[in-house]
């Protein structure tokens, strides 16, 4: 059985659709990465999948049960951190982790012992009795991880939980996840606008652009989709752009040619040896090149490839992130 | 059984929300006390000549009550769109708790907020001599009965904040018990109303909260004021109430 299934998944708002019909299959116990920028629907997708709206159209069953029909079995499941640590700053840390303990009816001893052990897990045990509001903003994100696993989810969805993050922080988030999938099993569906995060934390991964899923696979395969070298030659005169793509397009061995960002963006199979013909035949044509590089394929170059632009991250501004 | 505990826990979650916030509370108290003072100080000495109100102060203590209770829910609608705001709102809507009982118990907590300003204004207005006419057992029934109505117009507040998310809203709705408090009798007797005034008095639902409340305090027990306050008091509630579960039934779908 899939730990999260959809089909044709659709949530309009009005004459927007956030979600254009998404289809989902995953497997117990896998990190599943969900990539988009900012606007693309990913954030609507998992407050469908946790009960928190109500789809349009389509379905979905998480952990087998239908996220309609029923709801608050679901949410007995399943742990989320949403996007916004959504914590309440007047509580110490250890009285919110004991009222969702409570809320989610675990009892005494029972609830003491696993607060206790979350707060050791997320290491906030010396700031476990101060008000939230003095909490940085990794600290919070890591109690908000913490509430989300007080009832012993066995699936967890994160809603970008490094945004904003500094370095650290966010390496502390990938321990903990990491640790989650591996050593207890858990499902993680977990939406990132950063590549290397779905890199490094995702066994499978899907981008999401516009609403609708562009490319589906492990970051291994994806890569590999792509299949040859990319060569990124900047072309300081905007106006020479299209004019140099169809020069590249040109050289011998060149699959494909795309523009991005005032560059073309050439995928090749031996890179090293086309970046010499590649800015020959651009001089040759009177192009000017700017910076050129040579990279193996990069999720980057997937998101693009699949549409047609990089993908662009939004940070928080300072005073929403925060360090550990 | 899980509604009932859900209620209870966040209950307690908000009061203690309220305790760790003592400016506002005080601000809660001390409003309506100072337009009691100022009332009862400018129109006081002349209300026994001018409408046969002998015991003015004891005629407003039930007119600072309610503003009290229109201060607190006031101040509980911002605190619903501070949790929604900083997302704390759609955690307790990811729990499996019942969803009417997350938003019932910030009302309840308001609820239980009127009570004690009820009981903190009962005894200012003791000690400036407004007596009790019913002794205990009617402050026992005015203090049910600020329970009722604190969290009947907290549920206006709800309502008001789960459906606009404002800030400014929620704010707003705090003074909308204003307008209905100076149509009613808050302030003299509805005999010596204009025409107009006693008509727009007699239908306004809080002419008989406020009658109830000065039956116990000041004229003694009558059982057809406190039914027509009763009354008032649970339309209210079901009005709020409705409004209430509406709104959470549009922020979720």
């Amino acid at each position: 059985m899939s730990a999260i299934w959809a089909e044709g998944l659709v949530k309009h708002f009005d004459e927007v659709r956030a979600v254009d019909g998404i289809d989902l299959d995953i497997a117990p116990g896998t990190i599943f990465g969900f990539l988009g920028q900012n606007g693309s629907g990913k954030t609507t997708t998992i407050r469908m999948l946790t009960t928190l709206l109500r789809p349009t159209a389509g379905s979905a069953r998480v952990d087998g049960l239908d996220i309609r029909d029923d709801a608050r079995a679901v949410r007995r499941r399943i742990g989320v951190a949403l996007q916004e640590a959504g914590l309440d700053d007047i509580q110490t840390g250890r009285e919110l982790l004991t009222l969702q303990a409570r809320l989610f009816g675990l009892g005494g001893g029972a609830r003491r012992r696993r607060v206790d052990e979350l707060l050791a897990i997320v290491d906030l045990e010396d700031a476990a009795d101060r008000a939230i509001g003095t909490y940085s903003g990794g600290m919070k994100r890591r109690l908000d991880l913490a509430a989300a696993l007080v009832h012993g989810p066995g699936i967890l969805f994160l809603d970008e939980p490094t945004t904003g993050l500094d370095p650290v922080s966010r390496e502390a988030i990938w321990r903990y996840v990491t640790r989650l999938s591996a050593e207890d099993g858990i499902t993680v569906f977990l939406t990132t606008q950063y590549l290397e995060e779905a890199d490094r934390l995702a066994h499978d991964l899907a981008i999401i652009d516009e609403g609708r899923i562009i490319a589906r696979g492990s970051p291994a395969e994806m890569k590999a989709s792509i299949g040859t070298d990319v060569v990124t030659v900047e072309v300081p005169a905007a106006d020479a752009l299209d004019r140099a793509a169809e020069v590249a397009a040109g050289v011998a061995g060149v699959e494909r040619v795309q523009i991005a960002d005032g560059a073309a963006v050439i995928y090749v199979p031996d890179g090293a040896r086309a970046v010499a013909r590649v800015v020959i035949a651009l001089d040759d044509a009177g192009i000017e090149v700017g910076d050129v590089g040579i990279s193996r394929p990069s999720l980057d170059d997937v998101f693009l490839e699949a549409t047609g632009h990089h993908l662009r991250v939004e940070e928080p501004s300072a005073a929403e992130g925060g360090a550990a | 059984m899980q509604s009932l505990t859900t209620v209870y826990f966040l209950t307690l979650r908000s009061l203690r929300e309220a305790v760790r916030n003592p400016a506002q509370e005080a601000g809660n108290v001390l409003i309506p006390l100072f337009f009691f003072a100022v009332t009862v100080g400018s129109i006081g000495s002349i209300a026994g000549d001018a409408f046969g109100v002998d015991n003015f102060t004891g005629f407003q203590v039930p007119v600072a009550i309610l503003a009290a209770a229109s201060s607190i829910s006031a101040s509980a609608g911002l605190g619903t769109i501070t949790d929604i705001q900083r997302g704390y709102f759609d955690k307790l809507l990811l729990t499996p708790a019942p969803r009417s009982a997350i938003v019932l118990g910030r009302i309840t907590a308001d609820g239980v907020r009127t009570v004690l300003i009820t009981a903190f204004i009962v005894g200012v207005g003791l000690v400036f001599g407004t007596g009790f006419d019913t002794g205990v057992p009617g402050l026992l029934v005015l203090l049910l009965g600020s329970f009722g109505f604190g969290m009947a117009y907290s549920g206006f507040n709800a309502a008001i904040a789960l459906r606009t998310g404002s800030p400014q809203a929620a704010a707003a709705g705090g003074l909308l018990l204003f307008p209905l408090i100076f149509l009613s009798t808050a302030f003299a007797p509805k005999e010596v109303f204009a025409d107009w005034l006693q008509v727009l008095a007699t239908i306004n639902p809080i002419t008989y909260v406020l009658e109830a409340q000065r039956a116990l305090i000041i004229d003694g027990w009558d059982g057809l004021d406190l039914l027509r306050g009763a009354a008032a008091t649970l339309g209210f509630s079901i009005a709020s109430f409705t409004l209430t579960l509406l709104a959470l039934r549009w922020r979720t779908s």
